[in-house]
């Protein structure tokens, strides 16, 4: 058991060189509290990261999988948006006679169903039309961020307080508790997908090689249909905490949230081409960015230069990994 | 990972260490954190100006100002983490009501005192609002766009375009209710076009083309605020339709490019001052840090001025 | 003039040259023999400067030399055409004669005309009429292997080295690669043969050297010795001399293939019976890959009908075809048939995963039994599961391919040409499996170049020519020229 451990870190212990040491640099070079304390090892500033992690995190694990079919995904940010936008106007405009919980309940469901019906049109068009996932992906980054434009006239619809059903809605969705537990349990979930189902097998013998899949017999269209569904559904869930989050549902937010996605993936060690990759790396990454962000901003660096920085720091990634010749890891 | 990649990573650790410990306590006594909402506005680069040279005027005091780009969510997170850092005062200048609502209720749970400056939030988690009085300014133009509509046919009536700001903003809302409470009493003056422009001279210049081409007469072009009214002068200039009506802006800046030179210019028709309301968070920030038992007001309200061609250089700085 | 010193070589702990010393005489065609793992094509890759030794060295022209890379040795005059050959599926066949041939990039301007010049005489030269415009994704396997040889023709080298260079290619064509290489040798042109053909060794080779385990056994000249020989020293141990095998009589025919039409082929027919060896033959491009395809729902068949067992057959992909029990083990092991970076456990359950899983949950324990079963009874010592497939040797490969097929539990199993660069140990376990799985009620299709194979080892053969069957010849009565008649299009005499 051990054994395996050190072997797996071996191969892919990439991502997790990168999280070391921003802990490390970030302990090293916080700032103290009046009190004294460590600003950055504070429990009040790590969940902060993680919960402004939270939705990124959460659309980065669906991108695994899409990515790992060689596939990409460029529209996630505008169903993030557009799930936002849906649930702030059920909340908002659509008022149905009974309880909190349900009318939550129908909001989160109109949401989800969206999501999941675009990445389905994605998933669709690529399989059987044929057409190329970034080519589809890019139109219906398009499409649905002017649909959603469209749907709320171009306004913001912005979430009550106190005890009305968007109030308690916001309040509970942006939680920590909430926002994390969900992150971390849609990661297990997600991982044990990849590595122990037979669905985690095909995906990855699809995106290595699609022609021998096929020649396999393996449902090769079912396969990469699916993954798009679960990134249109995820997206759409990232969108319920940001909706919350921002306590409003803006159309024009979430843009360049496809890119930071990706990042993290990358940075995690799963490789464009298809084939390789892992939940654990993709968290490990999208934590890296985080607490990377985190630093910086701690020592007020200019926000230009976040920029920057976070570019080095993919081509460092992506650089390292060159040398991974590991076996399709399996923990 | 080779293991001399695993050498070079070790040293980068010593490094960082070594760089770690010398790094020293900060001299400062006091920390001052403000929030600003979007740094590339002319009006917020006015501020961060004041805020800098006012605070710098007080040795003790270390100022960081954060930038937000205009990202609602980015400001949320950037509150969050100056948050952490315990700061004596935050001063923030949100970018949308809804938004920034919890997380400066957060703040005040922290016991850290919150200024909020020129725009509101949904809930009032502040100690103070250091407003301006948006719907007098709104009056104080309307009333000057009816007495000019008067002159040029000698009756109040006339067709109106107006350019918006961010929608979610109390000032936005208030300039525009301040200035129809003057004209909804006249039935000849009429709004004839509206279109957002986020307060954006570039944006509304397109804006402002596209209405050139949708409505045909048009007396007075209302800029929420000034770079939105000189953007629309711009694009009518490109129609060479400039001469057929006025414009009139809100901010008022010093400076070349500023409010009061382009009333100099005899581009805007007027403008009013939107104060900075620096002035006031410095002095209410200040009573704060030093004296415990100071209780500010829950709103400082600060007065405006018009200007008009007549008494722009008396405003001009 | 090419000579070697005591070369090692060894890969993590696997030493697969142990001190190696070997010499060339100029314009002579020596062959290179060994079993999959003995070394012959890591010392063809050290040679040519694909991979560096060790320790050791290389003498080139009485000076010793250092490759950089391929390149290095490429201009010094060493050529080698790999076995998993290494051109660029999407540009034209003149384009991947000119890449690396410094003497056709001359400036930054490549025109198409001048390609199209240069390439026109290596396409002559190998025989391959084709218009040289034609991307390299729409060739045959076959095809592919002489764009390859034309290359290192284009480069005008002095010695080249052609790994398995007749494995895919049907006899007509091995025909026009002896006439070439005899022409190369006239013209002082040192070849050297690596390959487990002994026909063909003791055909065009004048001498023929032998390697085991790392080790170089001995050099011989043809002449002065033998097949039985040559194989002793490769194997360590005598073979019994292939002779036609004894297979059971096949039962009632379970599949009816009846007139049908795809995109290659034209009105074929043919039925196949619970535990018969059907074998296909035919020329480069006759459509023996075809039927494969058809049965496997990657072709669509546009007319005509199957049947299998009582009931119409349409598959539309190969899931369709596996749910109703045919298996392909396709022709080309690395683009369609394995997922190179992923293990030998997992290559080997990727087919029927299903029965290993339990709610799409899967049961490794169960998998891995299941895998060291079906890869024990394909005759393989493989004991780590866990290494890439893309590690193994050519037969260990095709092996695993087997035990994946047969973990589906077929009732056909189409084979393409599936002992193409195999050694000859590995060659007669699989001979072995297949009358093992004929035995046990599977109806076998054989397609393979090599005719004394499919004479020995199938019921009856079916020859097809440009997309048609010619004909369905009874093994036991054929010979290699009714065979070859058939094949080139000529109809049986009666």
């Amino acid at each position: 058991m051990i054994d395996k451990f050190w072997k797996y870190l071996k191969y892919h212990g990439q991502p997790f060189i990168g999280l070391v040491l921003i802990l490390v640099l970030g302990t090293v070079l916080s700032p103290h509290a009046t009190d004294g304390t460590i600003v950055f090892l504070s429990p009040g500033n790590l969940t902060d990261v993680l919960l402004q992690q939270s939705e990124i995190g959460i659309i980065a694990l669906a991108m695994t999988f899409v990515i790992i079919g060689a596939g990409i995904d460029l529209s996630v940010g505008s169903v993030l948006a557009f799930s936002a936008c849906v649930t702030a106007l059920m909340l908002m405009v659509w008022n149905p006679h009974g309880p909190t919980a349900l009318q939550v309940a129908i909001a989160i469901l109109a949401a989800s169903v969206g999501g999941a019906l675009i990445g389905a049109l994605n998933g669709f068009v690529i399989t059987r039309i044929r057409l190329q996932p970034f080519v589809m992906t890019l139109a219906t980054m398009i499409g649905v961020r002017g649909f959603t434009k469209w749907l709320t006239g171009n306004v913001n619809v912005d979430l009550g307080f106190d005890a009305t059903p968007s109030g308690r809605f916001a309040e509970l969705f942006s939680s920590k508790p909430f926002a994390i537990s969900l992150w971390l349990s849609l990661a297990i979930v997600a991982h044990l997908i990849l590595t122990r189902t037979v669905y985690g097998r095909y995906l990855r013998a699809i995106g290595e090689n699609e022609r021998a899949a096929a020649y396999t017999g393996l449902p090769v269209r079912k396969v990469r249909l699916a993954a798009y569904i679960g990134c249109g559904l995820l997206a759409a869930w990232a969108g319920l905490i940001h909706a919350a989050r921002s306590h409003q549902g803006n159309p024009n937010d979430g843009i360049g949230y496809e890119l930071d996605a990706i990042a993290a993936v990358v940075i995690g060690g799963t490789a464009l081409a298809g084939g390789r990759g892992s939940i654990i790396g993709t968290v490990t990454g999208t934590l890296v960015l985080g607490l990377l962000t985190n630093v910086l901003r701690l020592h007020m660096v200019d926000s230009n230069l976040e920029l920057m920085i976070k570019a080095v720091i993919i081509i460092a990634a992506v650089w390292l990994q060159r040398r991974n010749t590991g076996v399709h890891g399996e923990l | 990972m080779s293991s001399s990649g695993w050498r070079g990573a070790l040293l980068l650790l010593l490094g960082c260490a070594l760089a770690g410990c010398t790094s020293e306590s900060s001299p400062y006594k006091y920390t001052v954190v403000f929030s600003q909402c979007n740094n590339s506005e002319p009006y917020r680069a006015a501020q961060n100006a004041a805020m800098k040279k006012l605070w710098g005027e007080q040795p003790d005091v270390h100022l960081v100002v954060m930038d937000a780009q205009q990202d609602s969510v980015r400001q949320i997170a950037e509150i969050e983490t100056a948050i952490r850092m315990k700061p004596q005062l935050l001063i923030v200048a949100p970018n949308e009501r809804a938004p920034l609502t919890e997380v400066m209720k957060s703040a005040m749970e922290a016991h850290i005192p919150v200024l909020c400056l020129e725009r509101d939030i949904a809930e009032p988690f502040y100690t103070s609002w250091i407003r301006v009085d948006n719907r007098a300014i709104g009056r104080l133009l309307g009333q000057f766009v009816v007495t000019c509509l008067a002159k040029k046919y000698g009756e109040p009536r006339g067709n109106i375009v107006e350019l918006a700001g961010l929608k979610g903003v109390e000032a936005e809302a208030n300039r525009k209710l301040g200035a129809h409470d003057v004209w909804d009493t006249y039935p000849k003056i009429k709004v004839v076009g509206e279109a957002v422009a986020n307060w954006s001279q570039s944006l509304a210049k397109d804006r402002m083309t596209e209405l050139l081409s949708a409505v045909p007469q048009i007396d007075v072009v209302y800029g929420r605020n000034d770079p939105m009214a000189v953007g629309a002068y711009l694009a009518a200039r490109e129609r060479d339709r400039e001469k057929e009506m006025i414009f009139v802006g809100i901010d008022g800046l010093a400076g070349e490019a500023g409010g009061v030179s382009k009333v100099q210019e005899g581009v805007l028709a007027a403008t009013c001052i939107y104060p900075l309301c620096v002035d006031k968070a410095v002095e209410i920030g200040t009573h704060i840090l030093h004296d415990s038992s100071f209780t500010p007001d829950k709103t400082y309200t600060i007065s405006s001025a018009l200007v008009t061609a007549d008494n722009a250089a008396t405003f001009y700085k | 003039m090419l000579a070697c010193r005591d070369i090692h070589k060894h890969y993590g702990g696997v030493a697969a040259l142990k001190g190696v010393s070997w010499s060339l005489l100029p314009g002579e065609v020596h062959a290179l023999c060994g079993e999959n793992g003995a070394g012959k094509s890591t010392l063809a890759r050290i040679f040519c400067g694909i991979t560096a030794a060790n320790s050791g060295e290389i003498i080139f022209n009485g000076q010793p030399v250092n490759w950089t890379g391929p390149q290095a040795a490429r201009q010094a005059g060493l050529g080698i055409i790999l076995q998993e050959l290494d051109l660029f599926a999407h540009l034209s066949i003149a384009e991947n004669l000119a890449i690396g041939n410094t003497r056709m990039e001359s400036g930054s301007w490549v025109s198409p005309a001048a390609l199209h010049e240069a390439a026109r005489p290596l396409l002559r030269d190998v025989g391959l009429e084709l218009d040289p415009e034609l991307p390299l994704e729409n060739l045959s396997v076959s095809q592919w292997q002489l764009v390859a040889i034309a290359r290192v023709l284009g480069l005008n080298a002095k010695v080249i080295f052609m790994d398995e260079p007749t494995s895919a290619l049907t006899d007509d064509a091995v025909e026009r690669l002896f006439g070439l290489i005899r022409r190369l040798k006239e013209r002082g042109v040192t070849i050297v043969y690596v390959s487990h053909k002994m026909n063909e060794i003791f055909r065009i080779c004048d001498r023929v050297s032998v390697m085991r385990d790392g080790e170089m056994i001995g050099t011989d000249v043809c002449a002065a010795t033998s097949i039985e020989q040559v194989i002793q020293q490769m194997v360590g141990r005598t073979m019994t001399a292939t002779r036609r095998k004894k297979i059971a009589t096949p039962k009632e025919s379970f599949l009816e293939v009846r007139n049908i039409f795809t995109r290659k082929l034209r009105d074929v027919s043919f039925t196949l019976g619970r535990g018969e060896i059907l074998g296909v033959a035919g020329l480069v491009g006759s459509g023996r890959s075809e039927i494969g395809r058809a049965l496997f729902g990657r072709s669509p068949v546009t007319q005509g009908s199957m049947i299998l067992e009582g009931r119409d057959f349409k598959p539309l992909t190969p899931h369709d075809a596996v749910s109703r029990g045919v298996a392909l083990v396709p022709e080309d092991r690395q683009r369609e048939g394995l997922i190179s970076g992923m293990s030998i456990r997992q290559n080997t359950s990727l087919a029927s995963l299903s029965k290993y899983s339990r709610a799409s949950w899967i049961d490794r324990e169960g998998e891995a039994t299941a895998a060291k079963e079906a890869l024990a009874n394909c005759r393989t010592k493989l004991t780590d599961l866990e290494l890439p497939v893309g590690s193994l040797s050519g037969g260990n490969q095709q092996k695993v391919l087997l035990a994946k097929w047969l973990l589906t539990n077929p009732r056909i199993c189409f084979f393409d040409d599936p002992t193409r660069g195999i050694d000859i140990g590995a060659k007669d376990d699989i001979y072995r499996l297949v009358a093992e799985l004929a035995e046990k009620g599977l109806g076998v299709i054989w397609v393979s170049s090599e005719l004394p194979e499919l004479l020995v080892n199938t019921h009856r053969i079916l020859i097809l020519h440009e997309g048609r069957s010619l004909g369905i010849l009874d093994s036991p009565n054929a010979t290699q020229e009714d065979i070859m008649r058939l094949a080139t299009g000529h109809p049986a005499l009666s």
